[in-house]
């Protein structure tokens, strides 16, 4: 494939298993007292912004914790915003596992959730069972094409995947408004939307009034899958030796460019399903511009619980549930929902601290 | 295509280059002790935002560009003291900047001004225009050169100024042997740590005059998504130059010169303008190929 280096690197360390601990707590328990402490500290950060600009903390705390809580509504309003969160969080997860950046799921959230559009207002003569399928296909498909191209750069040029994702997002973002604007332009719209798609392919509610949809389903088996992936699969195996360390991983016979490669695509096609699950279950159509850093957020949950599949689970309920009560805490105490933000940065600030720079070492030879 | 629409093409092209530049100049200096630096993009919004807010507040565009610089040094301080002295993994403390930018300025604006995503705050001008004597009077240079603001021809000193400090001042010169020969430097008796300080702080001054030119450089405008991605493409100008300030330079223009292109193509034909806009992020993506692209081949020949 490539000549690859002769020189061996005698300073590369062994994997990190060797890792001294002090503390013999279960790894489960640990991982999970250490996640909760990062997120006191973050609500701690997001209490001393709000008293600093003359907010009060606990209220806002207080009203996001009932409006996202306090009801069954409010409590399906959260898994329903934890939705795109539990994808993009289980893509962002195995490619860290991976010592890869891949922010490209936002992009293929766009272009799969028009995909996903597309088939719904084409093909309106479809049945259910048929369209449904259809349109969850056809945005895997397209959201793991759209991570493809940066997965290739990556494996086979060594180009930034952190930078060209970040850089094509703005592509997918702009193309999928162009769509929407030009050729699938809704005449007679305020907003820049596709027609509505076809009423068989709307996903069913699952606790209405809340807009919960059949896509959380689809949500959680993918994070099962993904566990399943990462923790009894080969494909697993390789992608935690990729990403513990790469020379290693390439002396026992692991392919690395295509394991890269595949945990980019699986991401892409993650992103789609994301985008797919908002159009057939929420909005009904594509809208311009519908996604806010959802990529980001799932970014931001894999780091929260240092890449473990089954935190990303109960991370990306929890971050649903602070997407969703925000809005309300917005209206109720004055505090704009901005403050999430705060707190997710305050998330990846102390995980980058922690991590340090044993777990992503990256070599970036000139 | 007369002299004048060209004229006013490259006039253009060095005003949208003038954010891209400082921003380059900054990543390359990070770049050039070993740190990618990702924060480009916050830090440059973190300075725009304190350009506006604070030049409001004092009613001059300078009191505004000297809050930016003091208050963007600061907060790239925290990265730095994160990353030099906590050994933070650089790539994610790098995405926590850009997050805490996004957060914390719209947050803000909110609290502040009541005002969601945007603020425009009135009896604020932006910073002067120099008129350069006697080039302004040449026939076609003067159109191109001359009537830039302030901080166009600050970049351009900058640059030069970069260029100078890496290979002429002794700062300058530790600073890369740290950045190629961290082992060396340090027998040599170079303060590591100090010099990872110097190369991300020169960063965040250089990254606050960057948002602040977007900001306050010609018109007077704070919104949430006005670095659109400047960062990223400043980072791909550093790919560009391979570390040299010129060839830096020079990858800003050709990325300026597609964002002027773009607003042409937009305002001068009916395409919709949604296809212009995306033809920066693909050129900077295609250059980015084409540079691994070249290393590749070079490489194999080499090995051959």
């Amino acid at each position: 494939m490539q000549a690859e280096p002769s020189q061996l690197e005698p300073s590369s360390p062994i994997p990190s298993a060797v890792e001294p601990k002090t503390l013999s707590l279960p790894p489960l328990v640990s991982s999970i007292l250490r996640s909760l402490f990062t997120l006191l500290i973050a609500l701690w950060m997001g209490a001393l912004v709000m008293w600093v600009s003359g907010k009060d903390p606990l209220q806002a705390y207080q009203a996001l914790l009932t409006t996202s809580l306090g009801s069954r509504t409010a409590v399906a309003n959260s898994l329903l915003a934890a939705t795109p969160i539990l994808f993009t969080a289980m893509a962002a997860a195995v490619a860290f596992r991976a010592g890869i950046f891949n922010v490209g799921a936002e992009g293929s959230l766009y272009l799969g959730g028009f995909a996903a559009a597309w088939v719904g207002f084409t093909f309106t003569d479809l049945p259910a069972w048929l369209i449904i399928p259809l349109s969850f296909l056809a945005a895997g498909l397209v959201g793991g094409l759209w991570c493809y191209f940066p997965a290739v750069l990556r494996s086979r040029l060594q180009v930034d995947e952190l930078v060209t994702t970040i850089l094509l997002n703005y592509v997918a973002i702009l193309f999928t408004e162009y769509l929407v604007n030009g050729p699938f332009l809704v005449p007679g719209v305020a907003n820049a939307m596709s027609p509505q798609i076809a009423p068989a392919a709307r996903l069913p509610r699952l606790l209405p009034p809340s807009q919960l949809n059949a896509s959380f389903l689809l949500a959680l088996a993918a994070a099962l899958a993904m566990i399943y992936l990462m923790t009894r699969s080969k494909l697993g195996y390789e992608i935690r030796m990729v990403g513990d360390n790469p020379q290693f991983a390439r002396w026992s016979g692991i392919q690395v460019a295509g394991v890269i490669e595949k945990v980019m695509v699986i991401g892409g096609i993650l992103g789609g399903l994301a985008g797919a699950g908002q159009v057939m279950g929420v909005h009904y159509r594509f809208i311009a511009g519908f996604s806010s850093g959802l990529a980001f957020t799932g970014m931001t949950v894999a780091l929260l619980v240092r890449n473990s599949p089954v935190g990303a689970l109960l991370a990306a309920l929890l971050f649903g549930m602070l997407r969703s009560g925000s809005a309300t805490m917005e209206i109720m105490t004055d505090v704009p929902r901005d403050l999430i933000r705060v707190l997710e940065a305050t998330i990846i600030f102390f995980a980058a601290i922690e991590f340090g720079s044993l777990v992503w070492r990256r070599r970036r030879e000139r | 295509m007369n002299a004048d629409t060209l004229a006013n093409i490259l006039f253009a092209s060095l005003r949208v280059m003038t954010p891209l530049l400082l921003a380059a100049l900054a990543g390359l200096i990070s770049q050039r002790v070993n740190l990618l630096n990702i924060a480009l993009e916050g830090l440059m919004l973190f300075g725009a935002f304190f350009a506006v807010v604070f030049g409001a507040q004092f009613g001059s565009p300078w009191t505004g560009l000297l809050f930016s610089i003091l208050l963007t040094t600061l907060i790239t301080l925290i990265y730095a003291v994160a990353v030099v002295e906590l050994r933070a993994n650089l790539i994610v403390a790098g995405l926590a900047i850009n997050t805490l930018a996004v957060g914390l300025t719209s947050y803000l604006l909110v609290v502040m001004f009541n005002a969601r995503g945007a603020y425009s705050p009135a009896g604020l001008v932006s910073l002067p225009k120099l008129s350069i004597p006697l080039l302004a009077d040449a026939p076609v240079l003067g159109k191109i050169l001359s009537g830039h603001g302030v901080l166009v021809y600050l970049s351009w000193i900058l640059a030069g100024l970069t260029s100078l400090f890496l290979y002429r001042m002794p700062a300058g010169i530790h600073l890369r042997a740290v950045g190629e020969r961290p082992e060396a430097a340090e027998t040599a008796g170079i303060n590591l740590k100090a010099v990872q300080y110097l190369a991300l702080l020169l960063g965040g001054v250089l990254c606050a005059l960057a948002g602040a030119q977007l900001a306050i450089g010609d018109l007077t405008i704070f919104n949430n998504n006005m670095i659109n991605g400047r960062g990223f493409i400043a980072l791909a100008a550093v790919f560009f130059g391979a570390g040299k300030p010129g060839l830096t330079a020079v990858g800003c223009f050709v990325f300026g010169l597609f964002e002027i292109l773009q607003f042409r193509l937009q305002t001068s034909t009916s395409i919709p303008p949604q296809l212009p806009q995306m033809l920066p992020y693909l050129i900077v993506v295609l250059t980015l190929t084409g540079i691994s692209l070249q290393k590749a081949l070079r490489k194999k020949r080499i090995s051959v």
